[in-house]
């Protein structure tokens, strides 16, 4: 292979280098902040759902309510519980549920090791861990169905929780007193992001097997019910059933949407998936402007580089140099220019990115921080990238080169 | 070497159209050193761009070296300039990033001749033309004179038959530029063709023959 003029053009674009550097600048520039703006964009996202399913993923929650509607000759105002046969009943009736599971909650004061805080304590059964995310940290684990059925007095604690009474020491296997009742620590929550909730944080929270909430507790119906239908497809269909057969046993009207407090996270998520699709469009589109206009300031500048070397082409052209290689030379330039600067942009975007990430995010104010100090770099979304400016590129390399390389050798050399 | 015959240059510029040349025929026979002469618009550069195929004619025929120029694609006229013609031009056009080396070296690029011929070739070439130490010096870091003997030997690079100056000494002072003739000269008299555009009779003198243009003719 001749390397004649391959060396040649290097020597050239060495010699042009300082001529060059705005552009390779720009493309950087350009390069840099694309990448970083979609890296947030993507971590924003990726955060919103998993602090999403902090509460719990495709749920319904029920709790009593007042009938606000006269049903059978009943007066509206009546007060509606739920109780524990209910379970049963609806798990018998429904075929869509998958999980069922009980929950009870008092205020109780809590203390170990001579400190005493007040906190919600809350009765439930082993299902709750699936339902609502509620993970252990190692050395623990959530309430089982053993301890339920053996009404074990055992309790499962918030991260909070645990830190307030037992400081930085490792509680499990350590006595907590609720409600002056003695109970065994046997777990501790992994620390989460969580957006949404009804009775504070999770973090706040002490767990208890149902039945043994139940001995100290004085209340005969159950708080709240908390159910996974088999497909999230099937919330709407199950709540409507859940409606329908307590109306049913309880007298109301299904159609009275006070009667029972339903929420159905499936529903609402539908809306937050609907609002992270929409940040992502939002960004792309944000991304594909940026793209835009860094492709026109690109092209300007390269337009602007031939421009100024028109005499230099004629004076080429004039001593015999072929249309070839007065394209050839300009678009191996640009090519040239592209890779550096996009190189640059890369290596740059993704250290940030992965410097960000080292920053460590505080689980329990669920601020901003949580959501911009997670930036997830995309490797398929560089090559995207990669692609269409360097297309982008390409074209504003090659249109000047063909008009430089068509246009008359005479007229280039008078220009100045 | 040259042979013109009926050589018509149209400029269309919108619905204007100008007539540069209007029928000129004209012979240069090779070994011969002529000088075209004539005012300002009268057709000289045109003649020139036209023998040095930079340019092509509206009608009329050229025949150079016994070849005919009409329907040569663009790459090939380039070949005809890069192998059998040099360029003087009155600027100079040098490469102003390139060095003076670099510059006489170009020509031979084109043509893919290999690194130890172009070494043997520039060296040659700037030794005949005085410049060889000043090899590593860009254009702006020489005098005019200094730049017109690059220029002449980046012309003479690929040994070609014809050279044509267009105002060689048109910026040079005058002893400048009696030292490029005086190169001119000796070019001629090693038997190379030369044609000379120059409005400059001092100048014109050192050729052979004189050819007059005026108004896009040859003056008998």
């Amino acid at each position: 292979m001749n390397l004649t003029l391959p060396r040649f053009f290097w020597n050239e674009y060495r010699k042009r280098r300082k001529k060059a550097a705005l552009i390779t600048f720009a493309l950087f520039w350009g390069t840099l902040s694309i990448l970083l703006l979609l890296a947030f964009g993507q971590g924003m996202s990726a955060q919103f759902r998993i602090s999403f399913s902090g509460l719990g993923q495709t749920l319904i929650m029920i709790t009593g309510g007042q009938t606000s509607l006269s049903f059978e000759g009943l007066p509206k105002g009546r007060q509606i519980r739920v109780y524990r046969e209910d379970i049963a009943y609806l798990r018998e009736r429904i075929p869509e549920i998958l999980v069922i599971a009980p929950e009870s909650y008092n205020n109780w004061p809590a203390s170990a090791g001579g400190k005493e805080v007040n906190r919600g304590v809350h009765g439930t059964t082993a299902e709750f861990a699936l339902l609502r995310s509620q993970v252990p940290q190692m050395g623990g684990r959530f309430i089982n169905a053993d301890d339920v059925s053996q009404g074990r007095k055992v309790a499962f604690l918030g991260w909070s929780v645990a830190r307030d009474l037992f400081g930085p020491a490792d509680p499990v296997g350590k006595q907590i007193v609720l409600n002056r009742v003695p109970f065994t620590v046997i777990g501790v929550l992994k620390k989460k992001l969580q957006d949404s909730m009804y009775q504070g944080p999770d973090a706040d929270q002490i767990y208890l097997p149902f039945s043994s909430f139940s001995m100290i507790d004085n209340q005969r119906y159950i708080d709240r019910l908390h159910i996974q239908p088999r497909e999230a497809g099937q919330s709407k269909l199950v709540e409507e059933r859940v409606r329908v057969l307590l109306g049913r046993k309880y007298r109301f009207d299904p159609a009275d949407r006070y009667a029972l407090s339903v929420w159905n996270t499936i529903e609402d998520s539908k809306e937050a998936l609907a609002i992270f699709k929409g940040i992502e469009i939002f960004l792309g589109l944000i991304g594909a402007l940026t793209l835009l206009i860094g492709a026109v300031g690109v092209t300007n500048l390269m337009y602007a580089l031939a421009k100024e070397r028109t005499k230099e082409i004629g004076v080429k052209l004039a001593i015999g140099a072929r249309r070839r290689v007065i394209v050839q030379q300009f678009i191996l330039e640009t090519m040239f220019i592209f890779a550096k600067g996009t190189f640059w942009g890369f290596i740059t975007a993704f250290n940030l990115v992965h410097l960000i990430r080292l920053v460590p995010v505080n689980y329990e104010s669920f601020g901003i921080e949580a959501y911009l100090l997670r930036p997830v770099f995309s490797l398929q979304i560089f090559v995207v990238y990669v692609i269409i400016l360097g297309v982008l590129v390409f074209l504003s390399g090659i249109f000047p080169a063909l008009r430089a390389s068509r246009s008359n050798p005479i007229e280039s050399l008078r220009y100045e | 070497m040259i042979e013109l015959q009926g050589i018509k240059k149209i400029y269309r510029m919108g619905s204007q159209s100008l007539e540069a040349l209007r029928g000129v025929s004209l012979q240069v026979k090779k070994g011969e050193f002529i000088s075209i002469m004539g005012p300002s618009g009268s057709g000289k550069s045109t003649l020139m761009n036209i023998i040095g195929c930079l340019d092509t004619p509206t009608a009329g025929d050229y025949t150079l070296d016994s070849d005919r120029v009409a329907g040569l694609s663009f790459d090939q006229l380039a070949a005809v300039r890069n192998r059998k013609i040099g360029f003087v031009f009155q600027n100079f056009n040098l490469l102003p990033y390139a060095t003076a080396w670099e510059n006489v070296e170009l020509p031979m690029l084109f043509n893919g001749k290999n690194a130890r011929r172009r070494k043997e070739r520039v060296t040659q070439l700037l030794n005949a033309v005085g410049l060889y130490d000043w090899r590593g010096h860009r254009p702006t870091e020489l005098s005019g004179g200094q730049q017109q003997r690059i220029a002449l030997a980046r012309a003479l690079a690929n040994d070609p038959p014809i050279l044509l100056a267009d105002e060689p000494t048109g910026n040079l002072d005058s002893r400048s530029g009696e030292e490029i003739m005086d190169i001119l000269t000796e070019l001629w008299k090693g038997g190379r063709t030369i044609v000379m555009v120059t409005h400059n009779d001092h100048i014109s003198a050192r050729s052979q023959r004189i050819v007059r243009l005026f108004d896009g003719l040859v003056l008998p």
